[in-house]
């Protein structure tokens, strides 16, 4: 009789990197922590946390929760407050409702947003001898269908 | 389609003259509002008014929105922020769309959310002959110059015509009103509340 295959595993197997998904047939309703990328194409109502992330809303996606990420990718519906350390990216099929506290933000033409944009500059780590860095963004004409980044400099104008 | 614009000049010199400044944008969300506005340290907020009424009212803003049922259902979607909360709106032309009853409360509402001495950039149609206009959304391309992209989605609207005395009469609350004359059919107004 022979002995059942064993598979070695050793007792710290190291974590894999990926990401998970919430699929459009799937209704949450509480708090959400991930400690990976996430992606919601359903019904999420609560919050949603995803830090060090990134956190992407999909086209099919309901979500009536408060949003926060490194960075989050928005095509689908959301009723809440939405933060971001790094960059938020409305598609033009998204739908917001709601405050945005980010760094850099980029919207398409066509999507609706009703609600405040707060950009806050994320200090960069000094480095001896460093001079400032300006600004590297311009104002251009809108496209259709296309975004331009903005980033969070230029106040040296605005500040007198 | 590019547009020169002195009333928008006279805002921006508002908004580089001063920081940490909340703006109400009344034409729909775009990158170049919100980079422009938030480039020179201020707050944005976005509210899409002729979007909220294309939704309420349909294909007809000025027939639809003398039904009170509809009128109220805008209302409850439009303007709603505590008062005092911006310093600067650019109205754009969003208010030659209402008439009657409905133009008096958001006429009220603006002046709600805005802090004493905040300023408003609005735009009406100066042709008197002209009865229907093509919907625009109003796009920063400089602190001159407006970019007016068309709204295919929107049909042509009636607007209706305000001479100047029509006008002071409806800002008759703010401390003061300014005309800026153009070349083309618009009338430019910078209203102080």
């Amino acid at each position: 009789m022979s002995s059942p295959s064993r598979t070695f595993e050793p007792e710290h197997a190291p974590v894999r990197a990926g990401s998970a998904a919430l699929g459009k047939n799937v209704t949450v309703k509480g708090q959400i922590y991930a400690r990976e990328d996430l992606t919601i194409d359903g019904e999420v109502e609560g919050t949603v946390e995803c830090q060090e992330h990134r956190l992407t809303i999909g086209p099919n996606a309901r979500v009536q929760a408060g949003l926060k990420a490194r960075e989050i990718v928005i095509q689908g519906s959301i009723h809440g407050n939405v933060e971001a350390a790094d960059k938020i990216d409305i598609k033009k099929e998204a739908k917001l409702v709601g405050d945005i506290k980010t760094s850099r933000i980029v919207i398409e033409d066509g999507a609706y947003f009703k609600g405040s944009i707060d950009i806050s500059k994320a200090t960069p780590a000094a480095k001896p001898g460093a001079q400032p860095q300006p600004s590297t963004q311009t104002q251009t004409p809108p496209q259709p269908a296309t975004s331009a980044a903005v980033g969070a400099g230029g106040s040296a104008a605005a500040h007198k | 389609m590019t547009r020169r614009s002195n009333g928008l000049e006279q805002f921006c010199a508002f908004l580089q003259g001063s920081s940490g400044l909340s703006i109400l944008d009344m034409s729909g969300a775009s990158q170049a509002n919100i980079g422009f506005v938030t480039d020179l340290g201020h707050r944005i907020s976005s509210d899409d008014v002729v979007g909220t009424m294309q939704h309420c009212f349909g294909d007809d803003f000025f027939e639809a929105q003398k039904a009170p049922s509809k009128a109220q259902r805008f209302l409850d979607q439009t303007l709603t922020f505590p008062d005092h909360s911006f310093d600067g709106a650019l109205v754009w032309d969003t208010l030659q769309f209402f008439n009657g009853d409905l133009l008096n409360h958001i006429v009220g509402e603006l002046f709600r959310v805005m802090r004493p001495g905040g300023l408003m950039l609005a735009f009406f149609n100066a042709d008197e002959k002209t009865t229907r206009i093509p919907i625009y959304n109003y796009r920063i391309h400089d602190a001159k110059t407006l970019l007016l992209a068309p709204r295919a989605e929107i049909a042509f609207q009636q607007v209706q015509y305000f001479n100047n005395r029509m006008l002071e009469k409806m800002f008759t609350k703010a401390a003061s009103v300014k005309f800026f004359l153009t070349r083309d059919h618009l009338r430019e107004l910078i209203i102080r509340r």
